[in-house]
């Protein structure tokens, strides 16, 4: 068995442990686990990262493709982001069509990135109505132990950021490097027994009554959120969070990612 | 050091000898799991990883699953579902389908002894004295491989455990620990714990277990 | 897409410089995933794979389940970006075909009868793909098999080899399988010389296939004694952190 022993399930333990102001691995409530960051491991990519979050490991590639452009947006390039929660990364994840977990996280990782305006989709524009860029963001999870939002969206940033247009590739002439101009980064914030956390192990998202990700940007600004969870938040409580998940996503801009 | 193996390794030409853990084909005893050898009595492979297998007489932690009168069913970390019949509670109970939850409820943790193993692999199971968990304590989970050194050989490891954490400490055949103790100790026996299951291949485990216990204490009284 | 002929061979020698049968570099990770009852992770070339067991665990859907024995499931999956064009996401028919033959590759070896109606799930996704992923698949699930604990009589070993120039070589890299004149995995069971797998695509004389057998059968020993090492090492290691 990969892992000797899996530290109690029941989400009492991990709810009273909180209740003293502690947490299973002896993290405070606003530090994230390690992170580690590898990047271009996947030479058919043309830009990937591997992002691991404690034990967690998502691997985010992107691919660029000459296609057709939408018919209402005939001189934009188009986004498109995937998530695939495959059985491989945790006993829960089933074989099938993508489920609505998968589909939340990639829209949510997208919505980041639309919403900052990071790449100028009109720069990828190669023939107005017949040829544009398709930038595919693909996530692939690999082993899940919470908080794959913030480490996928973390990846696609990093991931992008490395992109190279294959214009040579398909006998085009071009700017070659994909124009990146704001840096998402997401923060997920979880309420357990009225106590915030950051970075939530898969233990503690079972315990987690409510739970908000937070998208924002290089200044400061919000470019996506998303609340799940089966409770309800309170006004203060949100607030409380969006300046949590702001807080948290600079200190992780300084560390990971370049000034644009 | 234990000598560790691979599937279909070749480890003894002795097959009267050959354990658990072991097949026998041409006059050769090889390895059926990936684990380390123990040719102490029989050769045996013991596997450092896999999932619990119930055999008669076993006790083990539950976790009641699902209430189906008459019984209660039992997940007892393995591949099968386990069954608790509700004349475990005594004949003079009035239990019917209605208040079953009264009694044990989803959720609840439970101690039990394996009563009987059929060929479909149904389980049934009966209640030890103390067998409710009730929430105190803590409940840790390891591979069911790891237990037979958690206790030790005669209860040497578990004995040690218990001394030094100041703890009440449980170890079930399917791998559940049961801990209880002040919040300090049990932490340190979960940690404990969890370093003997990481070390359960290497030889002198007691020792050095009983070393790591004893700078354990000293750093925290000089501290 | 066989396009215009290119020279495979060249002095003698294969364009990545290989002898004919030479093994490309192998990289092999046991035990690399939290969640995961058994995985790991098996480089070979520029293949990436990776493989988790889960399991033995309680069949779904019920009317799945064998009475006697375990049910192997295998599913074999490619990333997005793990070739040169995407790859859209999900099974298709070559994905399926594999999983089958993989899943077949493997079942010889596993005790199957000591876990009655439950699933044994096997579970690899290619991360980055270079011709050769099923074997690189194969390779990696075995060991993912033996690392979860499950009673397995043998390990299994997988390579390919392939026809370029007219030559029989062993391991095909992308380029030499898009020009080459054929294909044939193989897996194998390193101690009884028992093939598991055997595809073929392109075409072969009856001489050239029973070489190339060889040649497969040789290179299977190899990557079988580099498994076998991968999985010693695991607990060599983590025994000298002391």
């Amino acid at each position: 068995m990969g892992q000797e022993v899996i530290e109690d399930i029941r989400k009492d333990y991990v709810y009273d442990l909180i209740e003293q102001g502690k947490r299973a691995d002896g993290r405070g409530f606003l530090d994230f686990r390690d992170i580690t960051v590898e990047r271009d491991l996947i030479k058919k990519a043309d830009g990937s990262t591997r992002v691991q979050i404690g034990d967690t490991v998502v691997l985010v590639g992107v691919k660029v493709e000459p296609g057709a452009p939408f018919p209402d947006t005939p001189n934009k390039g188009v986004l498109m982001t995937n998530a695939e929660l495959v059985p491989l990364a945790s006993p829960e994840f089933e074989s099938g069509p993508p489920g609505e977990n998968s589909i939340e996280l990639a829209r949510v990782v997208d919505r980041g990135i639309r919403g900052s305006e990071t790449i100028d989709l009109e720069k990828l524009c190669i023939e107005e109505g017949e040829k544009v860029w398709m930038v595919f963001i693909d996530i692939h999870t690999l082993d899940n132990d919470g908080n794959l939002v913030d480490a996928a969206a973390l990846g696609a940033i990093m991931s992008l950021l490395n992109v190279t247009i294959p214009y040579e590739q398909y006998g085009l002439t071009g700017e070659d490097t994909l124009q990146i101009r704001d840096t998402p980064v997401a923060v997920t914030v979880v309420e357990i027994g009225g106590n915030l956390l950051v970075d939530p192990n898969v233990y503690e998202e079972s315990a987690a009554t409510s739970k908000l990700t937070v998208i924002s940007n290089a200044d400061g600004s919000i470019s996506g959120l998303q609340k799940s969870g089966s409770s309800g938040l309170t006004e203060e409580k949100i607030v409380k969070m969006i300046e949590i998940g702001i807080e948290k996503a600079r200190e992780i801009r300084e560390k990971y990612l370049p000034k644009i | 050091m234990y000598k560790v193996v691979v599937p279909g390794d070749c480890i003894s030409t002795e097959v009267n000898r050959a354990g658990e853990g072991t097949y026998v084909e041409d006059g050769n005893v090889y390895a059926l799991k990936y684990g380390v050898v123990d040719d102490r009595g029989t050769i045996k492979v013991v596997a450092l990883s896999g999932k619990y297998m119930p055999v008669n007489g076993d006790v083990v932690v539950g976790k009641i699953a699902e209430i189906s009168f008459p019984y209660w069913i039992v997940d007892i970390a393995s591949p099968y579902e386990a069954r608790l019949h509700k004349s475990e509670f005594g004949r003079g109970e009035k239990i019917d389908f209605g208040n079953m939850c009264e009694y044990l409820d989803i959720d609840d943790l439970i101690v039990a002894k394996v009563m009987n193993v059929d060929v479909m692999m149904r389980i049934d199971l009966a209640l030890k004295n103390e067998f409710k968990m009730d929430g105190v304590g803590r409940l840790i989970e390891v591979s069911p491989t790891k237990v037979p050194r958690i206790i030790g050989r005669s209860g040497s490891m578990i004995r040690l455990l218990k001394d030094k954490c100041n703890c009440f400490i449980f170890v079930a055949k399917n791998g559940r620990i049961w801990i209880k103790g002040s919040s300090a100790d049990m932490d340190l026996a979960s940690q404990t714990v969890m370093k003997i299951a990481n070390e359960a291949h290497t030889s002198g485990l007691t020792d050095r277990i009983a070393l790591f216990l004893d700078s354990f204490k000293s750093e925290k009284g000089e501290g | 897409m066989k396009e215009e002929k290119i020279e495979l061979i060249k002095d003698g020698k294969r364009l990545s410089g290989r002898g004919f049968e030479e093994l490309r570099p192998i990289k092999i990770d046991v035990g690399v995933l939290k969640r995961a009852d058994g995985s790991c992770y098996f480089e070979l070339g520029n293949n990436k794979a990776l493989a988790a067991v889960y399991g033995p665990r309680e069949m779904h859907p019920r009317h799945f389940q064998n009475a006697k024995m375990a049910v192997v499931k295998y599913r074999y999956n490619m990333a997005p970006f793990s070739v040169d064009d995407r790859k859209r996401p999900g099974p298709d028919r070559r994905s399926q075909e594999i999983s089958m033959v993989s899943r077949k590759a493997l079942d010889p070896v596993i005790l199957r009868e000591l876990y009655p109606k439950t699933a044994i799930e096997v579970y690899v996704e290619v991360l980055q793909s270079d011709a050769g992923t099923r074997t690189a698949g194969i390779n990696a699930a075995s060991v993912a098999l033996a690392d979860a604990g499950i009673p397995m009589k043998d390990l299994v070993s997988s390579v390919a080899i392939g026809k370029i120039d007219g030559e029989v070589v062993l391991d095909l890299d992308a380029k030499e399988d898009n020009f080459g004149e054929a294909d044939m995995p193989v897996a194998m069971i390193a101690r009884t010389n028992t093939i598991t797998l055997l595809q073929m695509d392109g075409r072969l004389k009856k001489e050239e296939f029973e070489r190339g057998l060889k040649i497969a059968m040789t290179g299977c020993r190899k990557i079988y004694e580099l498994q076998r090492a991968a999985l010693v090492e695991k607990y060599s290691k983590s025994g000298n952190e002391e």
